[in-house]
């Protein structure tokens, strides 16, 4: 009688000494991360999947193709108004029906600054917390999860569901310090591979179906190694920028900065305010992203990015004019 | 899955089910594979049926249906037979019952706002017809139009984000995910400032100066 539940309790000790064991290995995080970043971006894949966001369900298709002749993305609607956004060679392009707009930009491929290694959301000082464990089967693939837990309140916290044998990503939710979930994506059908169909890359939207066109004429800018005229004189921590872009000539101002944590990125715009559609000042959210805006002068900066509102506003709060370039 | 089960999926996806009940099946649904293939397949039969332009959303139509046919009783000819004073006052039922469906199937398109439903001036508490529901509806049903102004401001985030996810190439780790905000909001909403200000300070988190980085 007294064997049985004995070996219980030994299986169960086993079992939650390997689950801490899983759990407590940052640097298999790390290893799973850099496998999903290779993936997300090297192989062939497509799929249905649900995303959630304020109780909101909608659905959405992907199809991102690697191989010869580059890199090419499509992500669509599958209901609701038609609205997607295509990434190739020459650029992004995201077509928006209900409003009839179509927003494009150039293709840019190269910084000077270098790529934050992901060594660096595991250092002490980053911000982060990372954790493996937990095992699931989602859209009929073998699943492992990663979770990146934020020690404050200017980051985000992610779970993310991996394929087991690829490192693709399966499943990911979105949650603020407080572990409050924020918005969550899953795919229901996912292929890989030669099971991709690549006629699903081909978009029927056509340029004359649409009233509006909006090019931006931030897409001629040149990417530079120079220190921003702009910066913040504080950042939240773990923060660095590592990328600057500016647009060619003296007489017109537009510079933006990308401030990263190796994780989460902000992107700092400082324009001057002319012709081109300003946005309206204070916080605005897009989708998980939040932004914040205000005018200075006849400037305006704006910054956005999937961090919480405090931190954008943060930010915009400290950009001022460098000494150096007064 | 039980018919109850894809009875509240098309509930769901109709904006009746009532807030608990559609947070609860929003968990489900990322647990429960079955249930979200059939919610995809929901999509794709809505998608089919709804013609382009349209104001009139068919949705959970095939489900209802086939519910409502399995509940009920075919009546028997004695039946009938026996009932056979009612009949004029039948017909006259059928009519106020078509009058009734005429006016809550066109009763969305006196200047509502999509997603809202006036319970207090269509129909009683208990018709399935409402809900105080507060989850918002999947956007296959909100096609607004923005004020201009309004809109050149949302596509100008949109233009923001999108330079962002470029730049970003931290973003790029989880790939397309980064994008997914702009093909779910193809507007921004803009927020009470007052409230950030709080938030703020609240907060009490110091921010790094370029000399302690």
């Amino acid at each position: 009688m007294n064997g049985l539940p004995r070996k219980a309790l030994l299986l169960l000790i086993s079992v939650s000494i390997s689950t801490i064991a899983v759990a407590g290995d940052s640097g298999q995080a790390r290893e799973w991360l850099e496998r999903m970043s290779a993936a997300m971006s090297q192989m062939s894949y497509q799929g249905t999947f649900v995303y959630v966001r304020d109780g909101a369900v909608e659905t959405m298709r992907i199809t991102h193709v690697a191989d010869d002749s580059g890199v090419r993305e499509r992500l669509y609607s599958v209901s609701g108004p038609h609205r997607e956004v295509i990434r190739d060679r020459k650029g992004v392009r995201c077509v928006l029906r209900d409003s009839a707009a179509v927003v494009e930009d150039q293709f840019i491929a190269s910084s000077y600054f270098p790529e934050l290694p992901l060594s660096i959301i595991d250092s002490e000082s980053a911000g982060y917390r990372l954790e493996t464990g937990g095992e699931a089967r989602i859209a009929g693939h073998p699943a492992l999860r990663v979770t990146i837990l934020p020690e404050d309140s200017f980051r985000y916290g992610y779970d993310f569901w991996l394929e087991e044998h690829t490192g693709l990503l399966l499943k990911w939710e979105l949650f603020d310090a407080e572990h409050k979930p924020i918005a969550k994506l899953m795919f229901t059908d996912f292929a890989i591979g030669s099971a991709v169909d690549m006629d699903e890359l081909e978009s029927d939207s056509r340029a004359e179906d649409f009233i509006e066109m909006k090019t931006f004429s931030m897409q001629k800018t040149v990417v530079t190694r120079s220190k921003p005229r702009w910066q913040p004189a504080k950042l939240p921590p773990g923060f660095q920028l590592t990328s600057h872009n500016h647009k060619a000539g003296e007489d017109v101002i537009y510079e933006h900065m990308v401030y990263s944590d190796g994780l989460a990125a902000v992107s700092v715009y400082v324009e001057q305010q002319g012709t081109e559609p300003a946005v309206k000042p204070g916080v605005s959210q897009l989708g998980t992203n939040n932004a914040y805006t205000r005018t200075q002068g006849d400037l305006q900066i704006t910054v956005i990015g999937e961090v919480p509102a405090i931190t954008v506003k943060a930010i915009a709060n400290e950009m001022a004019l460098s000494v150096a370039s007064n | 899955m039980s018919k109850e089960s894809l009875e509240h999926l098309s509930r769901l996806m109709d904006g009746e089910l009532s807030r608990d009940a559609g947070s609860f099946l929003t968990r489900r649904l990322f647990s429960d594979e079955a249930m979200c293939q059939k919610w995809e397949r929901y999509h794709l039969i809505r998608d089919c049926i709804r013609q382009p332009g349209s104001k009139q959303v068919v949705t959970g139509l095939s489900v209802k249906l086939s519910a409502s046919l399995d509940a009920e009783e075919v009546p028997t000819v004695s039946a009938w037979r026996s009932n056979r004073w009612l009949k004029p006052v039948s017909g006259l039922a059928v009519a106020a019952s078509v009058a009734l469906m005429a006016i809550v199937v066109t009763a969305p398109q006196t200047g509502q706002v999509p997603g809202e439903v006036d319970t207090a001036s269509t129909t009683p508490v208990n018709q399935p017809f409402v809900s105080p529901n507060t989850l918002t509806r999947s956007p296959a049903s909100q096609a607004v139009n923005f004020a201009p102004a309004q809109r050149a401001s949302s596509n100008r985030l949109n233009a923001y984000l999108l330079r962002h996810n470029q730049m970003a190439r931290t973003a790029g780790r989880q790939g397309f995910v980064s994008f997914v905000p702009i093909v779910v909001t193809s507007q921004a909403s803009v927020k009470d400032d007052s409230k950030d200000k709080s938030e703020s300070v609240e907060s009490g988190y110091k921010l790094e100066t370029a000399e302690n980085r």
